[in-house]
């Protein structure tokens, strides 16, 4: 069973020997309880900071569109470089906490009226001054003139960090596919529950206690508290992220 | 948990009413609320005694009318009770057989039992709250007693001889005092009967001839006459005193009719309640309209000092002194506890919401408590013919009860609360988080308080534990030598300290002590909390 917030308050309410709400007197809680109750929110915040690519945050099921692994998928229109990474987004509050930019991939598989060959590529990330440098001119002037666009190569991400672009500017429809990170949501009713594995809801109260500590000016028990969550969150992240077998690459092979 | 800090308390100061919150951080060892608690003579607070109808032997216990009427009077008599009922008197020796000792015509000499319960019985018509004293005779067995009700003639009663009542002698008589009118109020002081509060002579003290309380009218009786109406006559020493409604004075010299005088003793203070009198610690105490008072006499002849004694509870007096004519007054004294009760009973109210002050004589003055759920509409304590301390009281079930008897109010559970002030453990501005309080308690059986705490005043804005904290069971003392086998529980201590974990943090804090069962008394002696300092936000 998923933690919920109430567990989470009642945990660190016990754990410093206050008074634990109960579902009845949660939403109207004062003083201290409250201040739990924030700084719960605080915390998952702050986990989500410190490493928003966090699996739990992970904005969709990755591989929805077999064989494709990334969990979100836009599709492109001729003649268009920007795109809106996240569909309905109306401002940067709503968009995606992360964007894994080093894994864009783009193919005309699924596209409704192409067949093979497809194209299927991953695509390369971009800086924005690199692209403006090498790219821009020449892409707006296609544009402007013959239009003959192309097929993407490069992905870059726009200055507001709210759209991707694709270079060159698309000569058709593909479908661009990426992985997205949420931005977590703050806990409100004493029955909401966190995403985070149980396992890990040890990591948000070791930042809860932190944060209380500083409030009952308690610096010793603060630093205690700051060190058993810096441990945890390092331990999830490498349970969580960095499971597999390590090795490098040479990926020049895009160039 | 690192950084705790002790806070201890003693339990003594007994009930404050009259403090504010802030005045209250001075004196942590009293309480806000110490009801069904008395102050113990030997420290600390203890959970009063109940109270048992009143009964000797294996016998059921009956009302002396046979139904539930108010008893006006009760007075502990030789080896029994008598109480006054109704229009008549009655007599007990076991509580479950009552004799109607109102007789006329009794013989000067003395009437057998058959005889004397054979004559007819008087009609005391409009009895009211009885007033009782006991005249000790040079040769009488448990000497005269005689019984004013404010309607009636006193009424003199004296009884001879042991076992049996049937093997006993009786003597009884009315008391002339002025022509046929009634007395409220007697007392004997120096050899003589004292009669006032007689109708219609609402200002007059009469005095009997002396060693004779059954002649008013022979040589060295009298009377005299004060400037204010008679509420209650108390002898104290060598000096009568005449306490009225607005003023106090002291009859002086009684046997010298060359120096009888009336001494004013305060012209601006009266006495609320003749009933309220009574003789504690060397001292005269009484209910006077501004709170309790006491009339305390000196080493200097003649130099008398009033004090008030109640100030702690003052906003109680004060209630009581306002709605006097709604209450019916009566006082006893438990002298084993030196203890004064003064119970205000409303008759119009239940019997759980009747209510009572209890003052334990310390070193340091009175120390008070309250109780609740006493309903005496007469009570009084007095010395058996074993010289053995009794007390009595009796309500408007018709019922005389043992008072201070047993661990429940006649079957009823005792609700009992301790409320200590609020602590600051010397800061109000520090946040502290509670770890864990201590709790010295003796047990005079198995008991189960429990214990509730409130932060910060009781302020809604912070967090309240829900419920109580339990201090578990707590077993009487086991001594090696004193425990009985398969009776005491083995380990317990004489004044255990019960720990009990806490939770929730504020400022301040305080402690209420709860017990609503039938289970024995216990002490409370005092706290040891434990707590962490938490930051001054």
């Amino acid at each position: 069973m998923a933690t919920t917030y109430l567990d989470l308050t009642n945990e660190v309410l016990r754990e410093l020997n206050e008074i634990p709400l109960t579902s009845a007197n949660f939403t109207n809680a004062v003083g201290l309880q409250q201040f739990v109750k924030d700084a719960v929110n605080k915390s998952i915040f702050d986990i989500a900071n410190a490493e928003p690519q966090l699996p739990f945050f992970s904005a969709g099921l990755s591989g929805s569109t077999d064989p494709f692994y990334g969990n979100v998928t836009v599709a492109s229109v001729a003649g268009q470089r920007w795109y809106t990474l996240k569909s309905g987004s109306s401002s940067i509050t709503t968009d995606y906490a992360s964007v894994d930019w080093d894994d864009f991939y783009v193919t005309t598989i699924n596209v409704s009226g192409e067949s093979a060959p497809h194209v299927s590529k991953g695509l390369k990330f971009m800086t924005l001054a690199d692209w403006k440098r090498y790219y821009r001119d020449a892409e707006n002037a296609d544009d402007a003139d013959s239009q003959n666009y192309g097929e993407p190569q490069f992905v870059i991400k726009s200055p507001d960090s709210r759209k991707f672009g694709l270079s060159p500017i698309p000569d058709k429809v593909y479908n661009v596919h990426f992985y997205a990170f949420d931005k977590p949501t703050k806990l409100s009713a004493h029955g909401d529950t966190i995403t985070l594995p149980e396992q890990y809801s040890n990591v948000i109260t070791a930042r809860t206690r932190y944060y209380v500590w500083q409030f009952k000016e308690s610096p010793q028990q603060a630093s205690f508290a700051l060190d058993e969550y810096k441990k945890e969150l390092r331990q999830m992240k490498s349970n969580l992220m960095n499971p597999t077998p390590k090795y490098m690459t040479d990926d020049r092979r895009y160039f | 948990m690192a950084g705790s800090q002790p806070y201890t308390v003693a339990c003594a100061g007994g009930l404050i009413k009259s403090s504010n919150s802030i005045d209250l951080l001075k004196t942590p060892g009293s309480a806000r609320d110490l009801k069904n608690f008395e102050v113990s003579i030997e420290g600390g607070y203890r959970r009063i005694n109940g109270y048992t109808k009143y009964k000797v032997g294996d016998v059921t216990p009956t009302q002396p009318t046979g139904a539930s009427t108010t008893i006006l009077g009760v007075f502990p008599y030789a080896d029994g009770v008598i109480c006054c009922a109704g229009t008549a008197i009655y007599f007990s020796i076991d509580g479950a057989t009552w004799i109607d000792i109102g007789r006329a015509s009794v013989s000067g000499s003395g009437d057998n039992y058959s005889t004397f319960t054979g004559r007819s019985t008087l009609t005391r018509t409009g009895q009211g709250q009885a007033s009782f004293v006991i005249f000790e005779g040079a040769t009488f067995d448990y000497g005269e007693v005689i019984i004013s009700d404010g309607a009636n003639k006193p009424y003199s009663f004296r009884m001879e001889g042991t076992g049996i009542l049937t093997s006993r002698t009786f003597f009884s008589s009315e008391v002339t005092v002025t022509g046929t009118k009634g007395v409220k109020f007697l007392t004997v002081h120096d050899h003589h009967l004292i009669a006032a509060g007689v109708e219609d002579n609402l200002d007059s003290v009469y005095y009997s001839v002396y060693n004779d309380p059954d002649n008013f009218s022979g040589s060295g009786s009298g009377a005299v006459t004060i400037s204010d109406q008679i509420v209650g006559i108390k002898s104290f020493r060598d000096e009568l005193f005449i306490f009225c409604k607005n003023s106090i004075h002291k009859l002086v010299n009684i046997n010298n009719s060359s120096t009888i005088a009336v001494v004013p003793v305060a012209e601006n203070v009266g006495c609320l309640s003749g009933y309220s009198i009574q003789e504690i610690g060397g001292d005269l105490i009484f209910l006077a309209p501004d709170g309790l008072r006491t009339v305390a006499g000196t080493a200097r002849i003649g130099d008398v000092e009033l004090g008030t004694v109640s100030k702690a509870i003052q906003p109680l007096v004060t209630d009581i002194a306002t709605q006097i004519d709604t209450f019916i007054i009566s006082s006893m004294v438990i002298r084993e506890k030196s203890q004064y009760r003064l119970f205000y009973t409303n008759t119009s109210f239940s019997n759980n919401v009747q209510r009572g002050i209890i003052g334990t004589l310390r070193p340091d003055g009175f120390q008070w408590s309250e109780t609740r759920g006493i309903e005496s509409t007469a009570c009084n304590s007095g010395f058996d013919n074993n010289t053995i301390e009794r007390y009595y009281h009796g309500d408007t079930d018709g019922y005389v009860h043992t008072h201070d008897s047993g661990f429940t109010f006649d079957g009823t559970k005792v609700l009992a609360r301790y409320e200590t002030p609020d602590y600051d453990y010397g800061d109000l501005g520090t946040l502290k988080t509670l770890h864990y309080l201590k709790v010295s308690c003796g047990t005079e059986g198995q008991v189960e308080p429990d214990v509730q705490v409130r932060f910060n005043y009781g302020d809604t804005n912070t967090a309240q534990p829900p419920t109580l904290f339990d201090l578990g069971v707590i077993n009487p003392p086991s001594k090696f030598g004193d425990a009985v086998f398969n009776l005491n529980t083995f380990g317990g201590g004489e004044n255990p300290l019960i720990r009990v974990p806490l939770l929730g943090s504020g400022h301040s804090n305080n402690f209420t002590f709860i017990s609503e069962d039938t289970k024995a008394p216990y002490t409370i002696n005092g706290l040891y909390v434990d707590y962490i300092p938490s930051g001054r936000r």
